[in-house]
């Protein structure tokens, strides 16, 4: 082994190395284009959003923001129902479908099981937009609902610069569409049909149901119960100020729930 | 001679019972697999027949702005009546065959209905329409969930074929024959990587 060392070292000379660097070089660039391709492909997955309401690409005002923020975190304390704007730059050329169904799985929103999450996503500088439905509420926010808050409510108000105002009607739209509500500026032609569950009698038995558990709970394993209801109540404190702005401790968490490419896409 | 034979029996034992153990363990661990696949595949049938079940809505109200076309409209039924009928029975993702005709099915109900949406351009009027344009949004949600049920399908089918053909398992795999068959994929479509996209 150490023999032909020596005897090697005169290959290395002006000629060899040369090629050996371009042949080097050559492969980083390859890997690095292929790389940079698979990027381009399907964009990065931002991170888990830390609130309700996240810009990055600073389409919003800020007490715009702040404002649908608090009334998410509000809705999703009352109703349960996760709904989270998200507005980035851009996925550059990367499919928005697909972008937007990976978005959702990386985040879980909605609760495991009950899938009840929907993600309002706006890319800036695409000018691109999607609504991406759990599986929970496809039945409650159809594909055709969620194209006419994209094209009827959203784009025209976006396209008028109105980002304020095409979030906060779109989201309103969305909310009144989950609870079975005529929305805001509905081009209500043949309104859709949609049964509206009696929300009120359902809720009650989840209540009653969820409270029968924790009695079970109680009983069985009272210091479980006690720690579970610690960490409800604390959670509940913890940001229900409804103080917009503010960015402390705590805030938005994805619960476990999936979708499935409900919901519609559109631009402006 | 008893200390003997107890060793012997000792060894025994522990080349049987460890084997056994992990046998049991993959065995069971193969079988959550395939119970995904199976999972994976209904939803799967279920967008698919989601998109069924949308076709006579679409054609009924294109041909009513549309009545000319309609060549466009048989092509559209006779590629969704194929497709319905292109169910499989049982365990379709274990029968590759199958599983190629019912994409074949699909994919050329996909074709038949981008040849109906290409028409539908030639009348503004129809396009306007509110009716119309829920069912495009239907078409087109309808459509992404396809594509994204056949990625989770086959991500499914992807992790069950790598368990299954790793070394030790790919034994015990085999020595239960037709139960742990191999399962298919759904092929990238030619010409495109992605499920035919309606574009207007």
């Amino acid at each position: 082994m150490l023999k032909p060392a020596p005897r090697k070292h005169p290959k290395f000379s002006s000629d060899v190395l040369p090629q050996r660097l371009v042949a080097a070089l050559l492969t980083a660039l390859v890997l690095w284009l292929g790389w940079a391709a698979a990027l381009a492909q399907s964009a990065a997955i931002p991170p888990a959003p830390q609130r309700w309401v996240t810009d990055e690409a600073g389409l919003l005002s800020s007490t715009a923001r702040a404002k649908l923020d608090a009334k998410l975190e509000s809705y999703e304390q009352k109703t349960g129902h996760q709904v989270v704007v998200f507005i980035g730059d851009s996925i550059g050329g990367a499919p928005l479908d697909d972008f937007a169904v990976k978005t959702f799985g990386a985040w879980q929103l909605g609760k495991k099981g009950a899938d009840d999450g929907v993600l309002v996503l706006v890319l800036a500088r695409d000018r691109k937009m999607a609504i991406e439905v759990g599986y929970g509420l496809e039945a409650r926010i159809p594909d055709a609902v969620a194209s006419r808050i994209i094209q009827d409510i959203m784009a025209p108000k976006l396209r008028a610069g109105d980002a304020d105002g095409a979030l906060e009607a779109g989201v309103d739209a969305i909310l009144a569409s989950i609870e079975g509500r005529p929305f805001v500026g509905d081009p209500s032609a043949p309104p859709v049909q949609r049964e509206t569950p009696p929300m009120s009698t359902a809720k009650l038995i989840v209540i009653g149901l969820l409270a029968l558990g924790f009695l079970g709970l109680f009983l069985t394993n009272p210091s479980l119960a006690l720690s579970l209801l610690y960490v409800v109540a604390s959670g509940r404190h913890g940001h229900g100020g409804g103080r917009p702005g503010g960015w402390g401790g705590g805030g938005f968490a994805g619960g476990g729930g999936r979708s499935g490419g409900g919901g519609a896409r559109g631009s402006w | 001679m008893s200390k003997r034979a107890l060793v012997v029996i000792g060894l025994v034992a522990a080349a049987l019972i460890l084997p056994v153990g992990c046998a049991v363990s993959t065995y069971n661990e193969l079988v959550g697999l395939d119970q995904k696949v199976e999972a994976q595949w209904a939803q799967v049938e279920n967008v698919y027949q989601r998109r069924l079940d949308l076709v006579p809505n679409l054609v009924e109200t294109v041909k009513g702005a549309a009545a000319f076309e309609k060549e466009t409209f048989t092509a559209v039924t006779e590629a969704r009546t194929r497709a319905a009928q292109a169910t499989t029975p049982g365990r379709a993702p274990d029968d590759p065959a199958a599983l190629q005709k019912f994409q074949q099915a699909q994919e050329q109900l996909s074709g038949a209905l981008s040849r109906l949406l290409v028409v539908v351009e030639r009348y503004p009027d129809l396009k306007a329409t509110q009716n119309f344009r829920d069912l495009q949004a239907q078409l087109e949600g309808t459509e992404n969930r396809v594509a994204v049920e056949r990625m989770r399908f086959n991500e499914a089918a992807r992790e069950f074929n790598s368990k299954r053909n790793t070394f030790p398992t790919v034994i015990l795999a085999s020595f239960f024959g037709a139960r742990f068959k191999e399962k298919g994929y759904f092929r990238a479509e030619a010409g495109a990587e992605k499920a035919p996209k309606v574009q207007f």
